[in-house]
Order: C-alpha cells, then structure tokens, then sequence
C-alpha cells in the first residue's frame, strides 16, 4: 500500500455492504441537493467552493498522532461551520469523489462507505455539536473556538464508528475481534479529531472575524469583540 | 473584507497547503490504515512484509490514474511531482466545486426569478 491511500479501499468491506452504502449515500446526497437548493443564496458560492478546495489540501497534511499512526482532517467541521450541514455534505463529498477518481485514494467500490462515513456522518454530527454551543452559550471568539474543537473530534470518531458498523457488517479482521478493531480505531481517532480541531478552529475562526456574515453557524451575528467587518460583497 | 479577497486569500492558502507544506506532511500510515496494519510487520517503504493483518485483503485501486496517491509518474522527481498533483488537484476541486455550487445557487434562483433578489 503507498503511503498515501488514506480512505477506505477495495477489498476490505464485501461489495454486498458497499454497494448498500454507495445506495445510502446517494440517497443521501440526493436530500442534501434538494435541500441545499432551498436554502443557499448565490453569495454562499465562493467560499463553498474554497472550503472544498481547502478540505483538498488539507486532508492531504498528515499530522503524526502516535508512534509512527499519523492523522489527517476529515473535514466535517469545517463544512459544517462555514456551510451548514447540507452543503457541507455535498463540499466533503466533492472532496471524497475526487480523491478516489482522480488520486487513487479510497476505492471507488468503497466511495459510498467513504461519502458515508467522512461527508454525511462526520457533517451532520459536527453540525449538531457546533448548533447546540452556540444555542446555548455566548457567541464569542471562544466558544465559537471551543464549538468547532469539540464538533471536531466528535465528527471524527462518529465517522470512525461509521466504519466500525461497515467492517462489523462486511468485513473481516484476521486475528482481531471486531471489538479490538472499534477500541483501537475510536481511540486514535480521538487524537486525530483534536489535530482536526485545531486546523479547523484557526480556519473557522479566520472567516469569521473577516465575514461573520458567511459562517453558517454564525446565522448573521457577528462574534463578540469582533472588529466591525466591512459587509461588503 | 471583499469576497473576492477572501477566496484568493485563501486559495493561495490552500495552493501553498497542497503544494508545498503537503511535502512535509507524516508519511506514517493514518489512524484507519494502521489499525488494519495490526498484525502484519512493515518493511522501511511501508510496504508489508509479513504477518497477517485486514490490510492484505485490499485489492488494486479499480482506476489508478495518473494522479494516483497524489504523485504524477511521469515527472521524475518525486517532490515536483507530489507538489504538481496538490497544486492541480486544488485548482481542479476549487473549479469544479465552485462550478457545481453555482449550478445549485442557479437552479434555485430559476425558481425564485420572479422573487427577485
């Protein structure tokens, strides 16, 4: 294997679960077109193409977590603060989609298992975490930093119990129980999600003191002791 | 700041993210793959050498291609070719995420024409 392959490849889940998977995340994807067409205006365009760009690059810098096991960003935060949970889908699933069509990272019999699990998985529980901060505490720089961190590492390890669930159902671990495997993979991704919150904290925060207005989670108010942005479009 | 400053801004960031700082970047297998290495020994290319381990049972990438693991065969020198492929594949997901965005913002607005603005 190159040192590169990141994602899940061929082989590793039976085709059966994968083509179950690709299904649900079709399915999936389908609703988050549908309802990414109701709700984003045409200003939201520009940046939802960075973000997607950005998760490109970024998932591209493995981080060392342990001993020789490094990490890299799933993205899940970062679309989900700057885009929301709908589009934020679709941006990761762009990302995922190009990768293994284009750069041989993650099989593209295993893409829906991946779309699954890093864009719609690691999205939606990475929104959940960042709305709920936000509803309940003060929109400051921290808490807005402390939201994307948690959102981070819990988007990462909901993704990694996405692959548990697929491995438990079409997959096979010589030498290793499926319980060995969750422990081993749900403890270094706690490590990785942290990496994660970091890169996405600075990221997030970024946008949002330059345009509070495009950060998604921030629905139009700005964060506390802010400068005033100029709103210019 | 204006939009357009915001997007160069940071696809400068992510050209120089996927382009250069990548290069750097652990080339330690990551959390899913070394947990599938469990089990099997590795020589120093990372390539397995023995044991048993879920990794084995990967097959061959179905396309492979001549950006595959983000290095470009044909360009000798293996950091220009890994700093190439980062650079074109921001510019490619940058285009081709903003193009899709765009058709989705467009699709909506055909709707909402006579709403105006």
């Amino acid at each position: 294997m190159s040192e590169h392959a990141l994602h899940i490849p061929n082989g590793i889940i039976g085709i059966p679960t994968s083509l179950v998977f690709a299904l649900i995340a079709a399915a999936a994807v389908g609703v988050c077109v549908a309802v990414a067409r109701r709700g984003p205006d045409e200003r939201f365009v520009p940046l939802a193409g960075l973000a997607t760009a950005f998760v490109f690059a970024a998932q591209m810098l493995n981080f060392p977590v342990a001993a020789g096991v490094s990490g890299h960003l799933v993205g899940g935060a970062l679309a989900a603060a700057l885009l929301g949970p709908w589009l934020g889908v679709l941006c990761v699933t762009v990302v995922v989609a190009v990768q293994a069509l284009l750069f041989a990272d993650g099989g593209v019999t295993a893409l829906g298992l991946n779309v699954v699990n890093m864009a719609v998985i690691a999205t939606f529980a990475a929104y959940g975490v960042i709305a709920l901060t936000l509803r309940l505490l003060p929109r400051t720089r921290t808490v807005l930093t402390v939201a994307v961190v948690a959102a981070s590492v819990v988007s990462v390890l909901a993704a990694a119990a996405g692959f548990v669930l697929q491995f438990a159902i079409g997959g096979e671990a010589p030498g290793q129980s499926l319980g060995e495997v969750a422990g081993a993979i749900l403890s270094v991704h706690v490590l990785i999600g942290v990496g994660e919150g970091a890169i996405t904290a600075a990221a997030v925060v970024a946008v949002a003191l330059a345009r509070p207005d495009l950060v998604y989670a921030l629905k139009g108010t700005r964060i506390a002791g802010a400068p005033h942005a100029k709103e210019t479009v | 700041m204006k939009t357009s400053r915001l997007v160069l801004t940071g696809a400068l960031v992510a050209l120089v993210l996927g382009g250069f700082v990548a290069l750097f970047a652990s080339s330690s297998p990551d959390g899913l793959e070394s947990v599938m290495l469990e089990g099997c020994r590795t020589d120093a290319e990372g390539e397995i050498s023995g044991g048993e381990c879920t990794l084995q049972q990967a097959a061959e990438h179905e396309i492979g291609g001549p950006l595959a693991d983000y290095g470009i065969a044909s360009v000798g020198s293996e950091t220009l070719g890994g700093s190439l492929a980062g650079i074109i594949g921001v510019l490619l997901v940058l285009g081709l995420a903003t193009g899709l965005f765009r058709l989705l913002a467009r699709g909506r607005g055909a709707r909402t024409e006579s709403g105006g603005e």
